[in-house]
């Protein structure tokens, strides 16, 4: 397995444990107290997540000739992921039943759903034709959706009553069908939530008079924002989906503490922090996106003081990409997953189904070469010959073009046959075109990373923002080879290449916060002609009584852990917008309260800042008054994070061994010679031109003709192009 | 992507019998190169008469070769239309709804369209009186002739095969 250094002599202490329990593999990242890492693997093992925990982490203490008896006594933090959670949404399947209450007349919500559902999640082309949408199977039978009458309109006014025998009539008739969880969805509930509380107390006398276990979830206590559809989702998603997975967190705790371990592990969520096993709301750590690099990315960003940086990531079958401004990412607060539209803050990443694991093929009607959106994934390409992978892959051309040695293919652990590549390059693409080999090699990777390049220029500019102020930072394992190809002539600040790209994610679980964060939909006007006394009074009034509810909530979930006030560090946001508009930008509070003239005054500052940054100074009009549509509270508590390794600066020229070879590779056209380095043995300093191959444990930088590279002393690469 | 899917496989796509994944996936891929004969093949096999189907037409009809050269459309009960290129619905029996009552056969009340603005024509099979057709147009409006197939140029040009044609009648 990679690591990051060799010798196994030197003594290790395990402090940071990273875990991604994938659905056919658990993979583990762990870091000792000098930042040097390894990773393990293992088979997941659905039935007890635990056995597959154990073994992973038992693989990666091994490379440091420790057991887990041994390690996991001196961890100081361990962060899990795994993907039971998203497979019961995917599947549609759950060990629980669940009935749902909901507004009389609203019945078929979750079955109608969204029009966006009917695509979401698809790739492009089937987004854009109607006969390829189809809306997705509800999570829960209409059998089990019980109508309340009842209603509250959008400003919290109560319409109609609660009709109560409504709702014993519903909890009696989905008790008699043996649901385990009863969801409570009313409309703007997230405004007043009064008829969905006497509703849990009827509910919760029914269900105590006849014994039973059912548990009683209201949207208004869980996810309190706009959009029926959405907050539904993702109760509903609380319920069927994450409670059930609360006793496979809980074995996997009980684990760490059996084998010595005296640290609470915690779970990777949505809104970039990691939460406790024992939190409320636990639908949050649903994450089907990548978004520990992200996380990593911002980490790396803070400590080295790089404040703007668009992030790129490509695996093996996905292109992600993600923007950081001022060390913060952005949100976005109706994310997809398992093709349901949630209500969960999720740190925001745009992704394309490109990677190097995509299938490159022939189109025979246009006789054309198009990629994916299916592929290879980890099984690598044709030229994997231990795998049964048939349709060439992106990667196959890579090692086709000599820039990617088969001896070295994941440190070795992956035999790679170069002529198997070339043949059905040959077959697949080059003959039906009329090419060459190689000529169709290089025709392939040039129109992956033309499309790398127009995704990732429309991320930045389609933002409004400009390359040239953002630093670019490339990681995963796919990442290195392309980066010069994908940033080619884009004009950002600097290209940066950490050189742990391949675990960067991985990374990024382990610099992820302690943090948990509450949103809440407002309607808080401030109205122009009052005065900032009387709009404290009032607006700020009400949106600091919003904003201590949530830090109450906050503050609740740190006591399941044990973690009192005083270690917790807030941070207050907004979403504000001036009246009348349809989109809200993020504001972070430079207050906790706003209930004074002058704090108050503060935020609003605050707002026209960030809306003079992100449009104009022309396009401000705070003549129009003010609304702030949405109120968060972040909590964070410190804990131990990765080091990003600091090394002394040598000179330009390589140490002699981390020269390889050379040998000859294919650059535009032309068979080069190459040389080929050790991407580990470079020293901080070091500056190479290309052409050349950089080869790591688990990743290749490959450096084009024109290119060139520097490593400074945290081991990360800035990547240049030459006039 | 297969060249060519298993013949169970294309049965169960005209029978609808797929699973929405299975089908998704068909969709989304590069066509089979053989998919229109494959199903011409399934539809032909489940007719009762020996006319090789050209092309299907629209549901229950096909375009199929007569001996003397003709390509006439063809019910799935073995009716007969007319010509490939005329309106099979000028042979059709026609049902015309264009009342308030004869709506509310259909719809429930004030769901439907005002008979004064849009009449529903609903086209039956003489030979065995099933539904082939149904269209919505304003009162007055000619017979909509849908699909005039041009046989031709699909069979040289999109797939590249013969078209078929019938056995001479014998004697």
């Amino acid at each position: 397995m990679a690591s990051s250094e060799d010798d196994p002599t030197t003594q290790h202490d395990a402090q940071i444990l990273s875990i991604d329990a994938g659905g056919t593999m658990t993979d583990t990242f762990l870091m000792d107290s000098n930042g040097e890492f390894t990773v393990g693997k293992a088979k997941t093992t659905p039935d007890d997540e635990s056995r597959g925990f154990i073994k992973s982490s038992q693989d990666a203490l091994e490379d440091w000739d420790l057991s887990v008896e041994e390690g996991f006594p001196d961890l100081v933090s361990t962060v899990y992921s795994g993907t039971a959670m998203l497979n019961r949404l995917v599947e549609r399947e759950s060990e629980v039943d669940v009935g749902i209450l909901i507004t009389g007349g609203m019945e078929d919500t979750l079955r109608m759903g969204r029009g966006r559902q009917s695509y979401t999640g698809y790739s492009y082309s089937d987004r854009l034709h109607v006969n390829t949408h189809k809306h997705p199977e509800p999570l829960i039978p209409r059998n089990r959706i019980r109508g309340v009458r009842e209603r509250i309109d959008v400003k919290g006014n109560t319409l109609v009553p609660l009709y109560e025998d409504d709702v014993r009539d519903g909890v009696n008739d989905l008790l008699d069908q043996g649901v385990d969880h009863i969801v409570v969805m009313f409309l703007h509930s997230y405004k007043n939530g009064e008829h969905e509380h006497r509703t849990a107390e009827i509910a919760r006398e029914i269900i105590d008079e006849r014994g039973a276990e059912t548990s009683v979830m209201l949207s208004s206590e869980y996810y309190p924002t706009l959009k029926e559809s959405e907050r539904l989702n993702t109760v509903t998603a609380e319920a069927f989906a994450a409670e059930p997975s609360r006793d496979q967190l809980s074995n996997i705790q009980e684990a760490v503490d059996e084998q010595g371990g005296n640290v609470g592990v915690r779970v990777m969520a949505s809104h970039g922090g990691t939460i406790d096993i024992n939190a409320n709301e636990l639908a949050r750590t649903l994450i089907s996106g990548p978004i520990g690099g992200m996380i990593g990315a911002n980490y790396f960003g803070q400590k080295l003081d790089y404040n703007n940086l668009v992030c790129t990531d490509i695996g093996g079958t996905s292109f992600d990409m993600g923007i950081i401004i001022d060390n913060d990412w952005q949100i976005d607060y109706s994310p997809e997953m398992a093709r349901l539209l949630l209500s969960l803050p999720m740190v925001n990443m745009e992704s394309v189904g490109a990677g190097t694991g995509s299938y490159v093929r022939v189109n025979p009607t246009f006789d054309k070469i198009e990629l994916g959106p299916e592929s290879a994934g980890d099984q690598v390409g044709v030229s994997a010959v231990e795998t049964d992978v048939e349709t060439v892959t992106v990667t196959d051309c890579h090692v086709a073009m000599g820039w990617i040695n088969p001896e070295n293919f994941l440190g070795g652990d992956m035999p790679i046959d170069r002529e198997v590549a070339e043949q059905e390059i040959k077959e697949q693409i080059a003959d039906p075109l009329d090419m060459g080999v190689y000529e169709a090699a290089q025709g392939v990777i040039d129109i992956l990373e033309s499309k790398l390049r127009n995704d990732l220029e429309a991320v930045v500019t389609g933002e409004g923002y400009a390359p040239s102020n953002f630093k670019c930072l490339s990681y995963g394992g796919g990442g290195p080879v392309h980066t010069a190809g994908y940033t080619k002539d884009l004009g950002f600040d600097e290209v940066l290449i950490p050189e742990w790209a391949a675990g960067f994610s991985a990374f990024g679980c382990g610099a992820a916060d302690y943090e948990y964060r509450y949103d809440q939909t407002t309607s808080i006007d401030i109205d122009p002609d009052l005065s900032m006394e009387e709009a404290a009074a009032t607006a700020g009034e009400a949106l600091t009584e919003v904003w201590t509810n949530l830090e109450q909530k906050v503050e609740n979930e740190f006591e399941n852990s044990n973690i009192g006030r005083d270690e917790i560090e807030f941070q207050y946001n907004i979403l504000g917008q001036y009246q009348g508009q349809l989109n809200s930008i993020d504001i972070e509070s430079p207050v906790g309260r706003v209930d004074s003239p002058e704090k108050l005054e503060q935020l609003l500052d605050t707002f026209e800042e960030g809306y003079r940054r992100q449009y104009s100074e022309e396009a401000r009009s705070p003549e129009l008054g003010h609304t702030i549509t949405q109120a968060s509270v972040r909590g964070v508590r410190d804990v131990v994070k990765p080091e990003i390794p600091t090394e002394e600066l040598q000179g330009p020229e390589p140490p002699a061994d981390a020269y390889k070879e050379t040998r000859e590779a294919y650059w535009d056209g032309e068979w080069l010679d190459t040389e080929i380095y050790d991407l580990h043995a470079l020293q901080p300093g070091n500056e190479l031109s290309g052409p050349a191959v950089l080869e790591g444990a688990a990743t290749t930088y490959a450096l084009p003709p024109d290119c060139e590279t520097w490593l400074d002393e945290h081991r990360v690469h800035h990547l240049t192009t030459t006039e | 992507m297969p060249e060519s899917y298993p013949r169970e496989h294309i049965e169960d796509l005209v029978d609808d019998n797929l699973e929405w994944n299975q089908l998704h996936d068909m969709m989304s891929d590069f066509k089979d190169a053989d998919r229109f004969q494959q199903v011409r093949d399934v539809l032909q096999e489940r007719v009762d008469w020996d006319d090789p189907i050209i092309i299907p037409y629209a549901d229950h009809l096909y375009v199929v070769a007569k001996p003397d050269n003709r390509w006439v459309i063809k019910c799935d009960c073995g009716h007969e239309f007319c010509e490939h290129d005329e309106n099979w619905k000028m042979d059709a029996l026609i049902n015309v709804r264009d009342s308030e009552e004869a709506y509310l056969e259909i719809y429930p009340e004030d769901m439907h369209p005002h008979p004064d603005y849009m009449e529903l024509r609903e086209f039956f099979c003489p030979g065995c009186n099933t539904l082939l057709e149904v269209t919505n147009v304003m009162p007055g409006y000619p017979l909509i002739h849908e699909f005039e197939p041009d046989i031709e140029t699909f069979y040289s040009e999109w797939i590249e095969e013969p078209i078929p044609t019938a056995e001479p009648e014998s004697a």
